[in-house]
């Protein structure tokens, strides 16, 4: 168990394979599901099949057996793969079981290893472990994907469409935006984006994304600045 | 022009023609470049690699003088002189047709390096014509390249391929994985440009292209009814009566051995019926 619960999380970065899905009504009645099948509709190939865990904290009356096995049925039926259950004691092992959910403890609220432990020599707490950014001088082509795992990420040139940037910390891109960013890749939400010309096809910060369909129109083109501000995406055209 | 150049020890410089999606003119333009090359006095061998889809001894117009091929050479069945096709038009070019009946499993790296080895040793220029795709056979013919010329259309699909194949040249090939070796010397040939559907913003323009791509042009070749005709024929367009089409390629050729040309534009339209009325009048 331990493991196939901690699995879907490690794939470092890659948190886009794993979707948490907060719900926020106690009942998830037919309004709820037409608007979740909304939400998907808009871009139905990014939820295909992903895997997904439901967040119950604001939800304890969906801990009711009849009430979470409906809303499972209903998700999957979606192709929506609800593999956990994050946030719901008072969720029965039999229960979940039956429905082949997998209780999780952790999450983007409890980021996992933000920082691997500094090895044993420099034990000394108070010093701060020094971020390993990553500068790359070249345009990142479509298919690339570049990783900063433990800091900032900057690209000199462009991303072209069908790339992917991946960083614990913020990205800076000096070139047009067209691919994917996803910064504060281990849940920081205090990281940021910034580009020259807005034009991604997809942006996140600690998990929370917009695809360009929903990018704000006044930023695209525009010289950005994107960060998190209470739970939502905000874009600034700072040029 | 390089007449005197030639006596010297051969250039043996790898150009791979390539652009990751179909259809989009590599091998017209391995046909024309070669064919270009060894117009100016260099001698130049192109090799098909498209293993399985031969077409390049068709537009070269030597393919019933196939008699052994590339991948005969690769398993050692034949000697690489018996399988170099002499083209009857040029003295300095020479075909190295593929196999069609073989997959592109047939070609081993290590077979392809020995090739490539001993047509250095002879040729100034071997242009590799690289399938389509990113699969085996085109990182085979884009593995040992000194220059590569990437072949887009100006539409996005076509564009965003393109793109990722820069992507593969500057990271899977053997100057990529070489540590201190220059990087491959990359350049986008934009084919089937129409100055008419890029001004209706049907097709994209050259700067949004290069923006993208960020990486020098080479070239652009509009849209020409003599590229079909050439190919018919089987006559390299370069070869075949001068048309607006030949004249690009023939610019982009010049830039290729590092000639500076300026850069025009040519619509086939313009120039072909003030052609067609000139031609008339005399």
């Amino acid at each position: 168990m331990p493991s196939a619960r901690t699995a879907p999380f490690q794939v470092r970065g890659r948190f886009l394979t794993v979707l948490a899905l907060r719900i926020d009504s106690d009942v998830a009645d037919d309004a709820f599901h037409a608007q979740l099948g909304e939400q998907l509709g808009r871009t139905p190939q990014f939820f295909s099949g992903a895997p997904m865990v439901l967040d119950l904290a604001q939800a304890p009356g969906l801990q009711d057996p009849d009430r979470i096995r409906d809303l499972v049925e209903r998700l999957r039926k979606r192709d929506l793969r609800v593999f956990g259950v994050q946030n719901a004691p008072g969720l029965d092992a039999g229960l979940l079981g039956d429905l082949g959910l997998i209780p999780v403890s952790t999450g983007r609220d409890a980021p996992i290893a933000r920082e691997p432990a500094p090895a044993p020599v420099a034990a000394a707490p108070a010093l701060p472990r020094p971020a390993e950014n990553k500068v790359i001088r070249s345009p990142v082509r479509s298919g690339q994907m570049v990783v900063a795992d433990q800091g900032d990420l900057t690209v000199i040139g462009s991303v072209a469409s069908g790339a992917e940037l991946i960083a614990a910390g913020n990205i800076h891109v000096y070139g047009t935006l067209r691919g994917r960013a996803m910064a504060g890749c281990h849940g920081n939400e205090n990281a940021h984006i910034f580009c020259q010309s807005l034009d991604a096809e997809l942006i996140a910060i600690a998990g929370l994304y917009q695809t360009s369909e929903t990018l704000d129109g006044a930023a695209r083109d525009r010289c950005t600045h994107i960060y998190l501000e209470n739970e939502k995406l905000r874009m600034e055209v700072i040029a | 022009m390089t007449s005197e150049a030639k006596k010297d020890a051969p250039l043996g410089r790898v150009i791979v023609i390539t652009s990751g999606k179909g259809g989009v003119g590599k091998t017209t333009s391995s046909a024309a470049i070669s064919a270009g090359l060894a117009k100016q006095g260099f001698k130049t061998v192109v090799i098909d690699f498209d293993v399985g889809l031969r077409n390049l001894d068709m537009i070269m117009g030597c393919e019933r003088r196939v008699v052994f091929d590339f991948i005969n050479v690769i398993q050692g069945d034949a000697k690489l002189k018996q399988a170099l096709i002499k083209d009857k038009r040029l003295e300095t070019l020479f075909i190295l047709p593929t196999s069609q009946t073989r997959d592109k499993d047939a070609l081993t790296k290590e077979g392809v390096e020995q090739i490539l080895n001993e047509l250095k040793a002879e040729f100034d220029y071997i242009v590799c014509d690289s399938p389509a795709g990113i699969e085996r056979g085109a990182q085979m013919a884009m593995y040992y390249a000194d220059e590569a010329v990437v072949v887009t259309n100006p539409e996005v699909s076509s564009v965003r391929d393109s793109d990722r194949v820069l992507g593969l040249l500057s990271s899977q090939t053997k100057r990529a994985e070489t540590d201190g070796a220059e990087p491959i010397k990359a350049q986008v040939l934009l084919t089937r440009y129409d100055q008419a559907r890029v001004d209706s913003g049907e097709m994209m323009t050259v700067e949004d292209v290069l923006e993208i791509l960020a990486v020098p042009l080479l070239g652009v070749i509009p849209e020409s009814k003599a590229i079909l005709k050439a190919s018919n024929v089987g006559t390299p367009v370069v070869l075949d009566e001068p048309s607006a089409a030949s004249r690009a390629y023939e610019d982009a050729i010049s830039r290729l051995t590092g000639t500076q040309v300026e850069m025009r534009i040519q619509g086939e339209r313009r120039p072909g019926l003030f052609q067609r009325l000139f031609g008339r009048a005399t």
